[in-house]
């Protein structure tokens, strides 16, 4: 499911109507599956779980190798020393390459409490475990130089293994500059100044075209002419919106409709207001001739148009 | 040789917009549409001629989902055959190419773009890691890079100033190329000198760039018709890497090695260094020398001696001063296809032959290769 809106940030374009700022936050419940679950669900006992597959193994635990393809035949319990491999250090701290003593197969994680300069290839390190284990990879905090722990050798079928973690929550946040581009840029200044609704006409097939556009989406010719459009219109088709969803702007019932402004050939969505959702169906269907209702907002979009209203059938 | 029955297929006319860090004036369709228009321009083809298109680019990068359904109106594919590729644009390519081999259309449109200057590049890389185990400890496109940088300069017995060779010259190149915005040779000593994630400096990772590229490929008989030097494909491979960084070998491509012995079992070729030109992608300069070596212009560890070698390599300047991710692969097409066709601006006197790579996913797991060439 995608949530998309527009920050506060937004505000910060109107000046100037270069770009708009977008956010897209995503819910997720991932699943990790057996052996990461397991792996997982070890790291608040803190012990270290890896799998066999061959002569491989695997640390973390893994459902099948990466190389070979084999699946895991069995789970090991390995001691929390091993050996750095690769290391790197940027604005995130350090970062190294860890092989677990006994394993065949490093891993990425971080490593604390080092000084970069004189870390080794080779250095001998631990398993620095969080204080409060908050389920997640970060339960092992990362790799220190070694202290007191004990290596040991890999312990085949290790007992009272944790029930693998069956889901892991996750949000992801993206952030976005959208630029508008000369096109749009156009249309939306007119419309924040002038509530003025420009389209441009095609330099083959003479359509007007909304939002405006460098080429004409059917026949590819160069689009010339920009033409001012006159907010009213036809609906082509209308839905009565009843279901809720993440994200959702308006409360339902609420009725989306496709309009064809007067002179275009592009459909333009909008809501169509101040009719009973009860009758929109029919009042707001196909045929119906609809005009803008603009807002008190300025920020230079088509959502200055607070909503269309239908008119009587004979007005045009 | 393998079997012939398939059609043979040629680059017959391509387009890109020049590649800027940032774009900020004009949308992800502006760009579009000028390197489509301009694949078509001049060939006599229309845009009723063009049986299908396949783009690429990233839902992720482009911050909508299926972002290609607003988008086809500018690629020219209105009530056409469409799909998208969530790869570099040489995959789009490949398919194309196989699509008209096949029989099954004559004339292929190939897009693709990027404006990464819209989103935060460190999340689009991130985001391609699996989620449990690397990507919450930090792990992002930089420390990759230095962690096969600090492995491959061990190995190689090199220092990290050595790679000043292989990022100046991808730099002058990118000066004298007209497609790619920078005025000059960066001078500051931070860029060349202050470590981003070590042993790597800014000067050695690649600069994100917006841009967009289109290529026109057609069946033979079309081809002939349209185009003076039809720029044939010969091989095409492919090969992805596995995906947790560490399981990895520490200083070497093996994907890379693979796509590149596909691509010249289908071409019958067994030495790349009998290509005139090679035009390459990379995310780092260390990158750049273990594709180098993959491809087979070098031996392992010895990339720096592929730039002087028979085979001009990156004379565009490469992916390093301009990465338009998902687009780098078919810029690189774009930019040889040009000199091998000898169009205006792009006049190689000699060159007949060429190699492409393209790379994607996290820290250069997948690799494409496509060979090409020109009747002499
Ligand atoms: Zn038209």
């Amino acid at each position: 499911m995608t949530v998309i809106h527009q920050p506060e940030t937004a505000e910060a374009n109107v000046e100037t109507m270069d770009w708009m700022a977008a956010q897209i936050k995503m819910p997720y419940t991932l699943t990790p599956g057996q052996a990461t679950g397991i792996f997982l669900a070890e790291l608040a006992g803190r012990r270290l779980i890896g799998s066999r597959h061959g002569d491989e193994l695997i640390v973390p635990a893994q459902d099948f190798s990466g190389t070979t393809g084999e699946p895991a035949t069995g789970f090991v319990e390995v001691a929390p020393v091993g050996t750095v491999q690769a290391f790197t250090t940027g604005a995130t701290g350090t970062i190294g390459i860890i092989l677990i003593d006994g394993s065949t197969v490093p891993f990425v994680h971080q490593l604390l409490g080092v000084e970069p300069e004189m870390l080794e290839l080779g250095a001998r390190v631990e398993a620095v475990w969080a204080d409060e284990p908050t389920g997640g990879m970060l339960d092992l905090a990362g790799f220190a130089p070694l202290g007191s722990a004990a290596t040991f050798e890999p312990k085949d079928d290790p007992a009272d293994l944790a029930a693998a973690f069956e889901k892991v929550d996750y949000t992801m946040t993206l952030d976005y500059r959208h630029a508008y581009g000369p096109y749009y840029g156009t249309l939306f200044d007119g419309v924040k100044d002038g509530r003025r609704i420009r389209g441009v006409k095609c330099s083959a097939c003479r359509r007007t075209l909304l939002p405006p556009r460098a080429l004409c989406d059917i026949c590819l010719a160069p689009t010339a002419e920009w033409v001012d459009v006159e907010a009213v219109g036809t609906v082509q088709a209308s839905s009565v919106v009843h279901i809720e969803f993440i994200g959702q702007r308006l409360t339902p019932p609420y009725v989306y409709a496709e309009i064809v402004l007067d002179g275009t050939s592009t459909r333009l969505i909008h809501m169509v207001g101040d009719v009973d959702p009860d009758v929109a169906q029919t009042a707001a269907a196909p045929g119906a001739r609809v005009r803008a209702v603009w807002s008190d907002r300025h920020t230079g979009s088509l959502a200055d148009i607070d909503h269309f209203e239908l008119l009587p059938g004979d007005e045009t | 040789m393998m079997n012939t029955t398939t059609r043979r297929v040629a680059v017959v006319n391509s387009a890109q917009t020049v590649l800027s860090p940032a774009w900020p004036d004009r949308q992800h369709i502006d760009l579009i549409s000028e390197a489509v228009a301009g694949a078509l321009k001049g060939t006599g083809l229309r845009i009723e001629d063009v049986d299908f298109v396949i783009d690429s680019g990233s839902d992720f990068l482009d911050g909508r989902s299926i972002s290609n359904c607003g988008f086809l109106g500018a690629m020219g594919a209105h009530h056409k055959e469409e799909s998208r590729v969530e790869e570099d644009g040489l995959w789009s390519l490949s398919y194309a190419h196989d699509k008209i081999a096949g029989g099954s259309a004559k004339v292929g449109l190939v897009i693709a773009y990027s404006k990464p200057s819209e989103s935060d590049v460190r999340n689009f890389w991130t985001g391609l890691l699996e989620p449990f185990l690397q990507r919450p400890v930090g792990l992002d496109q930089f420390s990759a890079a230095g962690l096969y940088a600090q492995r491959y300069l061990a190995t190689a017995g090199l220092k990290a100033d050595d790679l000043h060779a292989v990022s100046n010259r991808a730099w002058e190149r990118a000066v004298a190329n007209p497609y790619v915005d920078v005025a000059e040779v960066p001078g500051d000593a931070a860029f060349w000198n202050d470590p981003v994630s070590t042993p790597l400096r800014a000067s050695d990772l690649a600069r994100p760039a917006d841009g967009a590229v289109a290529v026109l490929l057609a069946s033979a008989d079309v081809a002939d018709q349209v185009s003076a030097t039809p720029v044939w494909l010969t091989g095409l491979g492919s090969a992805i890497d596995q995906h947790f960084l560490a399981a990895r070998e520490p200083d070497a491509l093996p994907a890379c090695a693979a796509a590149t012995r596909s691509a010249l079992r289908m071409a019958g070729l067994d030495d790349v260094r009998s290509f005139d030109l090679a035009e390459v992608s990379a995310t780092s300069t260390v990158g750049e020398l273990m594709v180098l070596e993959a491809l087979g212009f070098a031996e392992a560890h010895r990339g720096l001696d592929a730039y002087v070698g028979a085979t001009t390599i990156n004379e565009s300047g490469g992916a390093l001063p301009a990465d338009v991710i998902m687009a780098t692969g078919l810029v690189r097409l774009h930019e040889a296809a040009s000199r091998l066709a000898g169009r205006t601006g792009y006049e190689t006197p000699g060159a007949t032959s060429a190699l492409v790579h393209g790379t994607g996913g996290f820290a250069m797991q997948n690799h494409c290769v496509v060979t090409m060439e020109v009747a002499s």
